[in-house]
C-alpha cells in the first residue's frame, strides 16, 4: 500500500515516473523561486492585473470610452467619486478610457513579442549555428537594422504603410527583433561546441533539429529575459508614435495619444496627462520587475 | 590481421597560415575487431583529437580512416553513426541540461528510425547498472558517476561495433572511476566491443587495454603492448619518463 | 613544540531549500611546523575545512568552530583588519588551476609585487627583486620573461610555479594548499611537488596538502587526514598507510587501477551508511 504523495511533493519528487511529472516538477521549482523575489511577484501582479483589465474592460469600466457625456457641464472635471480619473476634454471619462486602453498595450505588447522573438530567435541560432558567410550575411542584415533608432525607423514605418495601431506594431516588431538575434546568437556560439552538441551531431541529427531541439531551449531563458526588460521600451514607443499621431487613431482610448490630447490641460487639469501616464509608468515598472525577477530565476550565472 | 579501424598517416590542422596549428602530425594505427586500444599522452599530445577525428568532429587535413576496409567520406554517412559512438570526458557537459535521461536516449532511436523505443531505453539503463528511476530526471539531479553511466548508455542505445572513449573518468572520483571502468570492461566483454581509449593516466590505459601508443606533441612516441609496459620495456625515454611518472612522488634526494 | 594551528569542531553549514546543510562536521586536528595532507573525494568537505582555516567561507555558509587558533590567535574573532594582515603574510593559500587563481589582466611580476605591498614596507626595487628571487627559487629559467608575462602566456606548470612564488614570497607560516598539481600533466606534477618539497622544508613552513589522491599525498606528507561526508574518518601517518583500519581508506587505496597486479574487476567501495553518521 503506498501512502499517497501531496500534490507538493509529487511535483518536487527527486524521481519522476513520467515526462509530464519531470517537466512538471521543473515548472514547480522555477515558480517557488520566483515566488521568493517580492518585487518580481509586484511585476506580476501588476502584469496579470493588465490582463485581467484587459479582457474584462467591457465589465469593469462605468462608461462608455468612445462617446463622451454632456459637453457643457461634464468637461475636464477633476476626480471624484463619479469619475474616479476625472473626464477629459471631450467629456469622457478617463478612467473607462484607460481600461479599455489597456487592450491596445496589451495586443500591442503580445503581438510585438510573438512576431518579434521567433525572427531574432530564428536569425541569431542559425547565424550562429553554421558560422561562415551565413553568419556574416545575418549578422550585418541585423546591424543594418539594428542601426536606426528605433522610433525613427518605427516613424518611417509608419509613414509609409499610414498610420493606426497595427502599421504602428509592425513598425515597432521590425525594430525589435535585432538584440534577440545577437543575443540568441552569443548564446549559440558559447554552446556550439559544447560536448552535448557534440554527442548528437555524433548521432546523425540534422541542424535543424540540433537547432531546434538542443540550441534553442537554452536561448529560450535569455531571449524571455530580455523580452520581458523590453516590453517597457515596447510601450513607451508605442505611447511615442500614439503621441506623435502615428500609432492609435482618435477616438481610440490608446494611452500614448490620450496624454498628446490632454498636453493643452497639463496646468490646470493636471490628470487628463497624468492619469495615462501613470498607467505607462505601472505597467511599465511592473514588466522591469518581473524580467529581474525572471532573470534570477532562469539564467545560470546569475544564480547564487 | 584485418583491422576494423584503420588510420593511415594521420594529419588534423586547425586553421590556416601563420596561426595554422598542427594538432596530429602524421599518427598510423590499427585495432582490430574485439580489441582494446589506448592511447596515452599529456594535455596537447593530440590524442583526443585523433578520436574527434575519427568521428568527424575535427577535420582530416591529410591521410586517411578506413572502417572496416571502406574509407570514411567527410561528412560522415548516417550508417557510420550505427557503427562508431563515443563517450565524452567531462559528465557534467556532455548531458543536455534541459533534456531529461529518457530524451537523451530516446532521441537517437527516433534519428534513426527505431522500432521498440520504450523497451529499448529501459533495456539500456538497465545495462548500465541504473534503474528505471533514472529515466525521468534531469542531468543536475544525477552524480557525475550517474551521469557518466548516462552517457555511456547513450553512446550503446544505436548498437555500435565501436565505442571511443575520451577520458570517460578523468572527471571522476577514484571509487566512481572504478566502478564506471568495471562496467566498461564488463560490457566490452558481453557484447564483443571494439574499444579506442584516451587517457593521461598511464595505470587505467594498462588495465583498460591490450595495446596502446604513447603520443606526445601531436606525434606517435611509441606502440606498446600491455605486457611490454608492465616489463618496463619502453624504447623511448618519454615513455619512461611516463612511467616513472605514474608511480607517484619519492621524496628522493634528486 | 606548540601547535602553529589548533582546530577544535570545525563546522560548516551552508542554507538550501530543504534546511541547512552541513557540509563540515565537527572536524579536529592541531598542526605544528609539519606536512599535513586532507583526504577526501568530492563532497567530503576538505576543500571548504581549507578554506575556513583562511576565513574565506563563501557566503551564506557559516564557518563555527569550538577552537580555531593560528600561533595563539583566535580566528574566529579577528577582525578584517586582522585577518587582512594574516592572509598572504602568515597564511597563505596555492589552489587547483593558475588559470582561474591568478588575475587575466596583471603581470605576474605585478601579482608578486602586489602581495610584497600588502604585507611590510619596502621600495620598489628592494619588491623587484624579491620576486624575481622567488621566481628562480621556483625554479624558473627565464624569471625576468616570466616577471613581465600575464598568466596566459604561461603553461600550466609554470603558471602554478608563479602562482607558488607568489604565495611564498612574503615568508608565510603555513601554507594551505588545495589540489595543487590536480591540474597538471603528470611529469610537470611531479616537477612542481620537488619545487613545492623543497621550498617547505628549507622554509620550515606548515604545510596542509588538500587532495583527492591518497597515494601522492602519503609519498608528499608526514600525517594524513581522510575525509568522508564532512568527517574525519581516519588519522594516520603517512609511513602507516597500509595499515589503515577504516574501511572506507581501505577502499580508496584498492579501488585504483595498477601497472603491476591488476585484479580485475577493480574493486570497488560499498559504502556504509555508518561512515556518514
Amino acid at each position: 500500500m503506498t501512502a499517497t504523495l501531496s500534490r507538493r511533493e509529487w511535483l518536487l519528487s527527486e524521481q519522476p515516473a513520467s515526462r509530464r511529472q519531470a517537466r512538471l516538477g521543473q515548472g514547480y521549482r522555477t515558480w517557488l523561486a520566483l515566488r521568493a523575489n517580492p518585487l518580481a511577484m509586484i511585476g506580476l501582479a501588476i502584469v496579470v492585473t493588465l490582463v485581467v483589465v484587459a479582457l474584462l474592460a467591457n465589465v469593469i469600466a462605468p462608461y462608455d470610452p468612445i462617446i463622451g457625456g454632456d459637453l457643457r457641464t461634464e468637461r475636464l472635471l477633476p476626480p471624484s467619486l463619479t469619475h474616479l480619473m476625472g473626464t477629459d476634454e471631450q467629456a469622457r471619462d478617463i478612467f473607462s478610457r484607460l481600461v479599455h486602453g489597456s487592450r491596445i498595450t496589451l495586443m500591442v505588447v503580445a503581438l510585438v513579442a510573438v512576431i518579434a522573438t521567433p525572427i531574432g530567435l530564428l536569425v541569431g541560432t542559425t547565424a550562429g549555428y553554421f558560422g561562415g558567410w551565413v553568419d556574416t550575411v545575418l549578422m550585418r542584415v541585423t546591424d543594418i537594422f539594428l542601426a536606426f533608432p528605433r522610433l525613427i525607423l518605427a516613424l518611417a514605418f509608419v509613414a509609409a504603410l499610414g498610420p493606426g495601431i497595427e502599421n504602428a506594431i509592425i513598425a515597432i516588431a521590425i525594430t525589435s527583433w535585432p538584440p534577440y538575434a545577437r543575443l540568441a546568437r552569443a548564446e549559440t556560439l558559447t554552446i556550439r561546441d559544447t560536448d552535448y552538441i557534440n554527442a548528437i551531431r555524433l548521432q546523425g541529427a540534422r541542424p535543424v533539429r540540433i537547432i531546434w531541439g538542443h540550441v534553442v531551449p537554452l536561448c529560450l531563458s535569455s531571449v524571455i529575459i530580455r523580452v520581458t526588460l523590453d516590453m517597457a521600451g515596447i510601450i513607451l514607443t508605442a505611447a511615442g508614435l500614439g503621441f506623435l499621431g502615428l500609432g492609435a487613431q482618435p477616438p481610440q482610448p490608446e494611452w500614448g495619444a490620450m496624454i498628446a490630447g490632454g498636453r493643452r490641460f497639463i496646468i490646470d487639469q493636471w490628470w487628463v496627462v497624468t492619469m495615462p501616464g501613470l498607467a505607462i509608468f505601472v505597467v511599465s515598472l511592473g514588466f522591469n520587475f518581473l524580467g529581474d525577477g525572471l532573470r534570477d530565476v532562469l539564467d545560470p550565472k546569475a544564480r547564487k | 590481421m584485418s583491422a576494423l579501424l584503420d588510420i593511415r598517416n594521420l594529419h588534423v590542422t586547425f586553421g590556416a597560415g601563420p596561426d595554422a596549428v598542427q594538432a596530429v602530425r602524421g599518427v598510423t594505427l590499427k585495432v582490430a575487431e574485439g580489441e582494446s586500444y589506448g592511447i596515452v599522452g599529456e594535455s596537447g599530445s593530440g590524442k583526443s583529437t585523433v578520436l574527434r577525428a575519427i568521428c568527424g568532429l575535427a577535420p582530416t587535413s591529410e591521410g586517411s580512416i578506413l572502417l572496416g576496409g571502406t574509407e570514411l567520406t567527410a561528412p560522415r554517412r548516417a550508417d557510420f553513426y550505427r557503427r562508431v559512438q563515443m563517450v565524452f570526458q567531462d559528465p557534467y557537459a556532455s548531458l543536455h541540461p534541459r533534456h531529461t535521461v529518457d530524451r537523451v536516449l530516446s532521441e537517437p532511436l527516433a534519428i534513426h528510425g527505431f522500432d521498440d523505443r520504450e523497451r529499448r531505453v529501459e533495456q539500456a539503463l538497465t545495462d548500465v547498472g541504473l534503474g528505471p528511476s533514472f529515466r525521468f530526471r534531469y542531468p543536475h539531479q544525477l552524480s557525475g558517476g550517474q551521469r557518466q553511466r548516462v552517457a555511456v548508455a547513450r553512446a550503446l542505445i544505436l548498437e555500435p561495433r565501436v565505442l571511443l572513449l575520451d577520458e570517460p573518468t578523468s572527471a571522476l572520483d577514484a571509487s566512481i572511476q572504478a566502478e564506471v571502468l568495471n562496467l566498461l570492461d564488463r560490457l566490452r566483454t558481453e557484447r564483443g566491443l571494439t574499444y579506442v581509449m584516451v587517457s593521461h593516466d598511464l595505470a587505467v590505459v594498462a588495465h583498460m587495454c591490450d595495446r596502446l601508443m604513447v603520443m606526445q606533441h601531436g606525434q606517435a612516441v611509441e606502440e606498446l603492448t600491455r605486457d611490454a609496459l608492465r616489463a618496463r620495456a619502453a624504447t623511448t625515454d618519454y615513455t619512461r619518463q611516463l612511467l616513472t611518472a605514474s608511480h607517484g612522488y619519492t621524496k628522493a634526494a634528486s | 613544540m606548540s601547535a602553529l594551528l589548533t582546530v577544535e569542531d570545525l563546522r560548516i553549514t551552508f542554507p538550501t531549500r530543504q534546511g541547512p546543510s552541513e557540509v563540515v562536521r565537527g572536524v579536529s586536528f592541531t598542526l605544528g611546523r609539519e606536512r599535513l595532507g586532507i583526504v577526501g573525494e568530492s563532497g567530503s568537505g576538505k576543500s571548504q575545512t581549507g578554506r575556513a582555516l583562511l576565513g574565506l567561507t563563501p557566503p551564506p555558509g557559516t564557518a563555527t568552530a569550538k577552537r580555531l587558533e593560528f600561533d595563539g590567535i583566535d580566528l574566529r574573532s579577528a577582525s578584517p583588519k586582522q585577518w587582512r594582515a594574516l592572509r598572504g603574510g602568515r597564511m597563505s593559500m596555492v589552489m587547483q588551476d593558475p588559470k582561474f587563481s591568478l588575475n587575466p589582466v596583471m603581470t605576474i611580476g605585478r601579482q608578486i609585487m602586489e602581495a610584497l605591498a600588502f604585507h611590510g614596507r619596502s621600495g620598489r626595487a628592494e619588491k623587484k627583486a624579491r620576486a624575481m628571487a622567488m621566481l628562480e627559487a621556483v625554479q624558473i629559467r627565464d624569471p625576468e620573461r616570466v616577471f613581465r608575462a600575464y598568466p596566459h602566456e604561461l603553461s600550466g606548470g609554470m603558471g602554478q610555479r608563479a602562482m607558488i612564488a607568489m604565495m611564498l614570497v612574503t615568508e608565510p607560516d603555513l601554507l594551505i594548499a588545495d589540489e595543487p598539481t590536480s591540474a597538471l600533466d603528470v611529469t610537470v606534477q611531479i616537477e612542481v611537488l620537488r619545487i613545492l618539497d623543497a621550498l617547505v622544508t628549507d622554509r620550515g613552513m606548515g604545510l596542509i596538502f588538500i587532495s583527492h589522491d591518497l597515494r601522492l599525498v602519503a609519498s608528499f606528507c608526514d600525517r594524513v587526514l581522510v575525509m568522508y561526508a564532512g568527517r574525519v574518518v581516519e588519522e594516520l601517518k603517512a609511513s602507516e598507510l597500509d595499515r589503515a583500519q577504516h574501511p572506507y581508506t581501505q577502499g580508496l587505496m584498492n579501488c585504483l587501477p595498477k601497472i603491476d597486479n591488476d585484479t580485475r574487476p577493480l574493486p570497488t567501495m560499498t559504502r556504509d551508511a555508518s561512515w556518514a553518521l
